[in-house]
């Protein structure tokens, strides 16, 4: 039995690494799309190319223009003269914002009239979008207040009388275990769990459909080994290589983009060891109703859509309709990403990961027996 | 142990899918050591008996003991004894030919040092000690066969189940393929192969005869041509069997007219015995012929009269 389990083995890897495309979906696959994905999703917001309409031309407007650009956030593209102009700009995707000064702004601001300050915001990065306005909003508060206190003060001298301050009351938001943003961070943990999902899913169902193909599978079932060493065999080879993925990620996480790692790795070691056990179930599950490579590939795909999309990766989970938030519960991909951004940023313990691990274990255990279950029935 | 004593037997087995029967209540007995031909056209339902007594398969009604065992109780058992070489001879494209004998030995449970001895002997009766770390994909057909057989072989079974061994393999290799399984059964194996090819048959000791699902005929190869095929047969040379039949026509002792290839078979009543006799027969009825030869009726004939009966 031993030496079945091992003749297994050894053949898989031998085939794994014999054919250049499979070892490097493998091994370098996951590095080079940490690396890619991690520099192409960049959800942090600065430098916004930003177009100026200065209809009033004055210091006043000039003024509010430079400082609008003096910071990190917005980065000047230039200057044009009518709003249908910065519009067309916004088209071409040339800015992503504009901001008209109007006509008279200057006098407006120092008769003490209500002055208005148009922005033109491309939606389409809806994220960016809404960054930018606020930013473009808490300037233009500021500026504001700064003018009614310059003009209070000023009344007041010529008064010869002494004003309060009036009370300003502002919010001051501390990003905790993330200070600077960094979304890379939130990102890599992301990343971790996909990847994963690649290597077990597709791997498995797609090997035991080429034996299928191959009548290789009909030549393994006429030996006498088990099928449970069958299925050992066929999966211990991609449990060993995802769970060095999974190192090379959270690795390349920390040595590229510099996510900490503040908690204690072996939580994520078994947070991954019950994530890979429903994976590959699914992979195992896959091809025992899957006649060809192709319907594999096509079922595996099918499955690690949704799994992706509905595991908070991209889209925050609460963000998401109720009924879909329940359905999150039930993916593993959704579970093993809170464990590795708890672990990792927020040095969570294991009663703080219990729940996750709970539910992967559960869902490990349920989708790997009842994937042996179907094997069994069909390897009889 | 005696030496017929059976080492298959078949007792009424049979395999539905759906509501099609493809093999339907067969009964034989392979004996120890024997070349046992399973005969029949595509989809007359060999590889579904084939792969019902290598456990692969289970029977709908019957059963059948393979190497003493039961299919149906003990298909693990019966594992263990047989080798089974699939229609595709299936093996890892993508692994050396060494690597696709040290999987299947391992397969098998022989590790180790058995497992080199192992290979180095199958490689050596593949006649392939030369290309052991040749990618399998690269052989050809014929080598490939080779290989496919010595991997079977490997954990030295009992009982081998060919099917259809030598289908898309070259004249050549399939002679001395042939030549390698006689050589098997002389050394003790007991072999189960089916075909197609009606000559193959030859080389068997037995032949079971499936047509539709049912096995029409079994028997020695002397045995089914005697039961099957009445009288005698003659070889005709230079003459057109159209012109013969029209001859011959109403004559109550000829039995059957077909061309062969450049000659005419012609069979006859047993009493008509000799050339002499033919040319007799064949004189004054204004059709050409040329040399006349007694032939045996071969399996080809014992086939046609066996599916010309059925249809
Ligand atoms: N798994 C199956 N499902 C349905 N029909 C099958 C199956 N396997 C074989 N058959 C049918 O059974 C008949 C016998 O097939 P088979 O035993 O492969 O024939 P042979 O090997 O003599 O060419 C064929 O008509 C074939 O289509
Ligand atoms: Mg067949």
């Amino acid at each position: 039995m031993r030496t079945a389990l091992w003749a297994i083995i050894l053949k898989e890897l031998r085939q794994t690494f014999r054919d250049k495309r499979t070892a490097a979906l493998l091994i370098v696959a996951p590095v080079i799309q940490l690396i890619v994905l991690g520099f192409a999703v960049n959800l942090e917001v600065d430098h916004v190319p930003t177009a100026i309409v200065d209809l009033d031309r004055t210091p006043e407007s000039r003024r509010f223009a430079d400082g609008l650009v003096a910071g990190e956030t917005f980065e000047m593209k230039g200057n044009v003269d009518t709003g249908e102009e910065a519009i067309e700009l916004i088209d071409h995707g040339k800015v992503c914002i504009a901001v008209v000064l109007p006509a008279g702004f200057e006098r407006s601001l120092g008769d003490g009239l209500p002055t208005q300050v148009q922005l033109l915001v491309d939606g389409g990065d809806s994220n960016r979008a809404i960054i930018a306005q606020n930013a473009a909003t808490a300037y233009t508060t500021q500026v504001g207040f700064r003018l009614a206190m310059d003009r209070a003060q000023q009344q007041a001298a010529a008064l010869g009388v002494f004003v309060k301050r009036p009370a300003l009351l502002q919010v001051q938001a501390r990003i905790l275990y993330n200070p600077t943003l960094n979304s890379h961070i939130y990102f890599v943990p992301g990343v971790g769990g996909t990847l994963l999902l690649v290597v077990t899913v597709i791997v498995t169902s797609m090997g035991l459909a080429r034996e299928k193909e191959a009548g290789t599978m009909e030549q393994i079932m006429v030996t006498p080994m088990s099928p449970m060493v069958v299925i050992l065999g066929k999966t211990l080879p991609y449990a060993l290589i995802a769970f060095v993925d999974l190192g090379l990620v959270v690795a390349g996480g920390a040595l590229i983009f510099k996510v900490p790692i503040r908690g204690q790795l072996w939580l994520i070691g078994l947070a991954g060891i019950l994530y890979i056990l429903t994976t590959l179930g699914i992979g195992l599950l896959i091809s025992t109703v899957a006649k060809s490579q192709q319907q594999s590939f096509m079922l595996a795909f099918f499955f690690m859509m949704p799994a992706i999309l509905l595991s908070g990766f991209m889209t925050p989970i609460a963000n998401m309709p109720h009924w879909l938030q329940l359905v999150t519960h039930f993916n593993p991909v959704r579970h093993l990403i809170e464990v590795l951004r708890a672990v990792l940023l927020k040095a969570a313990t294991f009663s703080d990961v219990a729940p996750q691990l709970v539910a992967l274990g559960g869902l490990g255990i349920t989708v790997f027996l009842l994937a042996v279950m179907a094997m069994q029935r069909q390897l009889k | 142990m005696s030496l017929d004593e059976h080492v298959i037997e078949v007792r009424d087995l049979s395999r539905k899918f759906g509501a099609f029967t493809a093999v339907d209540a067969v009964n034989f007995d392979v004996r120890r050591s024997e070349i046992f031909g399973y005969l029949g056209a595509n989809g007359a339902g060999k590889s579904t008996t084939i792969r019902m007594l290598c456990g692969l398969l289970a029977p709908t009604t019957g059963h059948a003991t393979v190497a003493g065992k039961d299919i149906a109780r003990d298909p693990v058992g019966v594992k263990r004894s047989i080798g089974y070489m699939s229609q595709r001879f299936s093996l890892y494209l993508d692994l050396t030919v060494q690597e696709n004998l040290q999987f299947f030995a391992g397969a098998y449970g022989i590790g180790g040092k058995k497992q080199r001895v192992a290979v180095d002997a199958a490689l050596e009766r593949a006649q392939l000690q030369d290309s052991r770390n040749v990618i399998t994909k690269s052989l050809p057909g014929g080598v490939r066969q080779r290989l496919a057989l010595a991997s079977a072989l490997i954990h030295k079974p009992v009982i081998l189940f060919l099917d259809e061994p030598t289908a898309g393999v070259s004249p050549d290799s399939r002679r001395d393929f042939w030549r390698m399984i006689r050589g098997l059964a002389r050394e003790g194996t007991t072999l189960f192969v089916t075909t197609h090819h009606l000559d193959e048959a030859e080389y068997c000791d037995r032949i079971g005869l499936m047509v539709d699902g049912k096995l029409v005929a079994l028997g020695t190869p002397p045995e089914l041509k005697r039961e099957h095929v009445a009288g005698a047969m003659f070889a005709l040379a230079d003459t057109d069997h159209r012109a013969l039949r029209a001859a011959l026509a109403g004559d109550a002792r000829v039995l059957q007219i077909q061309p062969f290839g450049r000659r005419v078979h012609l069979r006859v009543d047993a009493a008509l015995g000799t050339p002499v006799d033919i040319q007799s027969m064949l004189t004054g009825r204004g059709v050409a012929f040329g040399e006349i030869q007694r032939i045996e009726p071969t399996l080809e004939d014992v086939f046609l009269e066996l599916v010309g009966g059925a249809s």
